[in-house]
């Protein structure tokens, strides 16, 4: 083909107008990619990317996800594999106040204290 | 890399006859009023969904194609500088092309549906791509003016409602400011060398300032159309406001290195308003029917990439592989 | 010191002319991850000849990095022919980097215990690169071998038939090579040629494929005292197109 690009005018079989058809699985399964930057940190998702297999999903991730940043470790697993909740259903992680046993502000004990001593010191 | 968002005329009319569960939408509505993000598998209204697969595609191929006119000089990038910059530029912009396929996968169409539509000519890609880089001085143009213009684009779009498309752009966006800086490195390293590195540097600011004028579509700022994607966070700015904003900050560093623009109208009026001659809007049009100077090649390399591969693909296939939406 | 200038030169220049013939695939690879993945690994090629040019330009006055990877004459490249031969067939790429990876894994992990301190040096950062090089490379051996399919297995199979004989040469010794080992340099290219041959036999058997008797090939010869391929030269002009468009610029 008569290009400007060296590269692609060296292309053999490169013809134009003749288009491909693109098959369903061509790029393969979505792999989810976990990143850990650092020992001590959680991994965390940060994006997917497309693999025939785990192994080449692996190879993939290091490069897309992990070219510009600290990494210490990855994760993929198939998209497949992951559960989730609906969004439909985030209303039920918000939080009423009558949670605040789980909160170390529920919890006020030196006033009991202040109060023990001052009875022992009578 | 990026520009546009361009709608058909006759895409436009079919949408106005959508009707949207009032309930539903209105829910929606203020969860976007409230500077909440939409996540994948949200409700949505089916207007939406289809522009920001039609935004998000467009926006993935322009990266992909995007990468073609810059690689036209890897080989011959004149220093080890340059050529690692330029390798790690054009890796990035398939970088930004694969976190934007996922990114508009999450909305329901597969990578693979969006590149045999950009193959067959269905989808779009920005124009601006569809120009020949002819000398070295291209590249400069390219990594300074064409990232900055698309950095205008991509800044404002990070801020719009869809979540998948928020977080690839925050990405892709950081990503983008070492391409300007690449670029304007190049671009004032031929600026203030030698006389014939100056004319090459003008020929090429002369041969791309059409197609930097057209990057941000024609005037959109009446459209009804505009005024609900805007009001849905879709588009974030129009293209007339990108426009001027990229003109304010570009044009005055391209002055400041005694280098000029083919258009003796080009100006700032007191109110900050940017005015330029009529910049053949007849021409924006041909060159995304398909007419423009390299549009042939640049499909033909994508359709060679898909089937001098083919042979790869069918040696790893998986009859058991399971076609799941990408989670966010 | 000149044994020592002749190493690196031939490091530097394997690297750099691997790394730009791998980046013409850089935007037209076979999957974008692939792409991204393939070149990431050109650009740390490229990296390491700037690197190595760098050093000759330190440690013994040469010219600066610039001028010795793109401003000499093609003679006086010492790249092997192996870098040198275009690749269109993505078999033919992946075979070339997997022998060219092995390779190169094993000749700096040799150089760790260089006599020479900030070679040592050096190489101890390019080999933890070079592994992900081979990495890749092995993956995607067993894929298309053992694990591909009987097209794939034909395909990958003949390229390591025509690559073998240019990898072979990738072992050529140059005219110093008895002073860099005695003076513990480097171990020198027989050494390096057998660990490596043994190395990649077992690999590519593991793989289900194999490689052709040592005896029945005949090394491409020639890179390493500056005889090159037909495709050295035009590979050269094109790299240097621009800066000889106007020779007292820079860029
Ligand atoms: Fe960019
Ligand atoms: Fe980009």
């Amino acid at each position: 083909m008569d290009s400007l690009d060296p590269r692609i005018a060296r292309l053999h079989d490169i013809r134009a107008g003749e288009v491909p058809t693109v098959g369903a699985h061509d790029y393969g399964e979505t792999y989810e990619v976990f990143h850990q930057a650092k020992r001590g940190k959680h991994h965390a998702h940060v994006g997917t990317v497309h693999a025939p297999d785990p192994e080449l999903a692996l190879v993939y991730a290091k490069e897309q996800y992990g070219r510009r940043q600290q990494t210490v470790n990855m994760w993929v697993v198939r998209t497949a594999d992951i559960f989730a909740f609906p969004y439909d259903d985030s209303d039920m992680f918000d939080s009423t106040p009558q949670k605040i046993h789980r909160e170390a502000a529920g919890y006020k004990t030196r006033d009991k204290i202040e109060a023990y001593k001052k009875k022992q010191a009578q | 890399m990026y520009g546009g968002g361009y709608i058909p005329e006759e895409e436009k009319r079919k949408q106005q006859h959508m009707e949207e569960d009032p309930a539903k939408l209105a829910e929606f509505e203020a969860r976007i009023d409230n500077g909440e993000k939409i996540e994948p598998h949200d409700w949505m209204p089916a207007e939406y969904r289809k522009q920001l697969i039609r935004m998000i595609e467009q926006h993935a191929h322009s990266e992909i194609i995007g990468s073609l006119p810059e690689g036209t000089w890897i080989t011959r990038a004149p220093s080890f500088k340059r050529k690692m910059a330029l390798i790690a530029k054009v890796q990035d912009e398939i970088g930004h092309g694969q976190l934007l396929y996922n990114a508009a996968e999450t909305l329901g169409k597969s990578r693979e549906q969006m590149m045999q539509d950009l193959l067959t000519g269905k989808s779009k890609y920005s124009n601006v791509f569809n120009y020949p880089a002819k000398t070295w001085a291209d590249v400069a143009v390219i990594g300074f003016l064409i990232d900055a213009a698309a950095i205008v684009n991509q800044v404002a779009n990070s801020k719009g409602s869809y979540g998948p498309y928020s977080r690839a752009l925050e990405r892709i966006c950081y990503e983008e400011s070492f391409h300007l800086k690449q670029g304007h490195d190049a671009f004032v390293a031929l600026a203030t060398g030698t006389e014939s590195q100056r004319a090459m540097l003008q020929d090429a600011v002369n041969r791309w300032y059409r197609p930097i004028i057209h990057f941000f579509g024609p005037s959109d700022k009446d459209s009804v159309h505009t005024g609900k994607l805007m009001r849905w966070k879709v588009k974030m700015m129009t293209n007339d406001a990108m426009r001027n904003q990229f003109l304010s900050s570009y044009v005055p560093k391209v002055w400041e290195l005694g280098l000029s623009f083919p258009d003796p109208k080009l100006h700032k009026d007191d109110n900050g308003e940017w005015h330029f001659s009529d910049p053949n809007w007849d021409e924006f049009y041909q060159v995304i029917k398909g007419n423009g100077p390299c549009n042939a090649e640049r499909l033909a390399v994508r359709s060679w990439v898909e089937t001098q591969h083919k042979w790869i693909r069918e040696a790893l296939f998986n009859p058991n592989a399971k076609y799941t939406l990408p989670l966010s | 010191m000149e044994a020592t200038q002749e190493l690196l030169f031939k490091i530097a220049d394997d690297a750099l002319i691997m790394g730009h013939t791998d980046s013409t695939w850089t935007g037209l690879g076979p999957t974008l991850e692939e792409d991204i993945a393939f070149s990431s690994m050109s650009q740390d090629k490229i990296g390491h000849a700037w690197n190595l040019y760098q050093m000759l330009h330190d440690k013994f006055g040469l010219a600066d990095a610039d001028t010795l990877g793109f401003k000499r004459e093609e003679k006086e490249y010492k790249c092997s022919h192996l870098t040198e031969v275009p690749t269109q067939d993505y078999a033919y790429a992946l075979v070339r980097q997997f022998f060219f990876d092995h390779g190169q894994f094993m000749r700096f992990s040799a150089l760790k215990n260089s006599s020479i301190e900030w070679l040592a040096d050096f190489s101890r950062k390019v080999t933890s690169e070079i592994k992900y090089h081979t990495l890749h490379g092995d993956t995607w051996l067993k894929k298309l071998g053992a694990q591909g399919n009987e097209e794939s297995k034909a395909r990958m199979q003949s390229a390591i038939n025509e690559v073998f004989p240019l990898a072979l040469g990738y072992f050529e010794e140059g005219p110093r090579e008895a002073e860099l080992i005695e003076k513990n340099i480097f171990i020198g290219e027989k050494a390096l040629q057998e660990a490596w041959l043994e190395k990649v036999g077992d690999l590519v058997a593991q793989y289900g494929l194999t490689l052709p008797e040592g005896n029945t090939v005949d090394p491409s010869l020639g890179g390493r005292n500056g005889y090159h391929t037909e495709h050295l030269q035009p590979l050269l002009a094109e790299m240097t197109e621009v800066t000889a468009s106007d020779p007292e610029a820079t860029w």
